[in-house]
């Protein structure tokens, strides 16, 4: 009855996020509105931990297996690349590089400077 | 055996079956490096190629699967909830590197696309490439690109930056878990956030709440680039 009781929470929140998105014409989807959602509903105490907890868990440790579909759909969409397979994997390689580092050292500067700040 | 791969049972097992198998294998091993999204992916499209099973057989059960990556997306609420602490205090450190972090992705896409002779339409379709796979392909749309070419570079960015994490952040000395995970949430989205999860609950959490704020800035940037007349 718990993990029922959760994953009806659960998918009613990304439903309620997804009618949302669609009819407030909101630019981004319904999953991301959902996380909102459920963000403000346990920030404001309608939602307790307890009442998603172990299906959430679940979910966000074995995250990876959800993705599977979603990766082997590559072998349909590769042909798209004929003609550019190198140069494509170079600027996506090179700039995924490039976003970590920039992410990475930004930030931890920031928290330094900060930390500076106070003392 | 077309009666049994042409069944939603089938891609549910495969799926369900390598990805058990190979988490199993990991922790029986120790071997930490290997990774069972990216194992299990080669080891099905093996399967499918060597078996000569449409693909459309295995999305009956894959589809299944795939639909729950919303679900999966709403429930990363919680490690945000869990650090709302830590999120008030560093909040202007994490607005700043994230920030930066999504104009690096767009302006290093659009600079070496051209410099590498990439046509116009090929730029347009990897502007998404960092950011979690449902909004990646709303900005594909977005930008008239195409899906395709967007997904395959979402997913060499999530495994790639689930692969180059730890070795590049401990490169950079990169030690604050705060920073840690913003990065890897940036960079490689919710399939970068499966290895920041593993390195700690902070970096876990963090991670999670980049792959939303990132992906929210880089839809308002592009906007903004199609309301000057960039694209």
């Amino acid at each position: 009855m718990k993990v029922l009781k959760q994953l009806f929470i659960i998918l009613g929140i990304n439903l309620a996020g997804d009618l949302l998105s669609r009819y407030l014409h909101l630019p981004i989807p319904g999953s991301i509105t959902g996380m909102i959602l459920l963000l403000i509903l346990l920030l404001t105490g309608v939602l307790k931990e307890k009442h998603i907890r172990e299906t959430a868990d679940f979910m966000i440790q074995n995250m990876g297996f959800f993705f599977i579909p979603a990766t082997v759909g590559v072998l349909v969409t590769y042909h798209a690349l004929d003609g550019y397979y190198f140069q494509t994997a170079l600027v996506v390689v090179l700039s995924t590089v490039i976003v970590l580092a920039v992410t990475a050292l930004s930030t931890q500067l920031l928290i330094n400077l900060k930390e500076k700040w106070k003392r | 055996m077309e009666t049994i791969t042409n069944a939603h049972l089938f891609g549910i097992f495969l799926t369900v079956g390598c990805f058990y198998l190979i988490s199993l294998a990991r922790r029986k091993s120790g071997f930490n490096w290997l990774n069972p999204l990216l194992l299990s992916t080669v080891i099905i499209i093996c399967i499918l190629v060597l078996g000569e099973i449409p693909y459309e057989h295995y999305m009956k059960g894959g589809g299944v699967i795939h639909a729950l990556l919303g679900p999966v997306t709403v429930v990363l609420a919680l490690p945000l909830y869990r650090h709302r602490k830590l999120l008030v205090e560093h909040k202007y450190s994490i607005i700043g590197g994230i920030v930066s972090g999504v104009v690096s992705a767009i302006v290093s896409v659009i600079v070496l696309s051209r410099l590498l002779g990439l046509n116009e339409f090929l730029e347009r379709s990897l502007i998404g490439h960092s950011v979690t796979t449902p909004i990646g392909i709303g900005l594909s749309d977005m930008l008239q690109a195409n899906e395709g070419i967007t997904i395959i570079s979402i997913m060499i960015t999530g495994l790639l930056g689930a692969s180059i994490a730890p070795f590049m952040l401990k490169l950079l000395r990169v030690t604050h878990p705060v920073a840690k995970g913003l990065s890897i949430g940036t960079s490689s989205h919710a399939l970068g956030t499966t290895k920041a999860i593993e390195m700690g609950e902070t970096e876990g959490a963090m991670s999670g709440l980049a792959i939303g704020v990132a992906a929210l800035t880089t839809v308002l940037i592009v906007i903004l680039l199609q309301f000057m007349g960039w694209y």
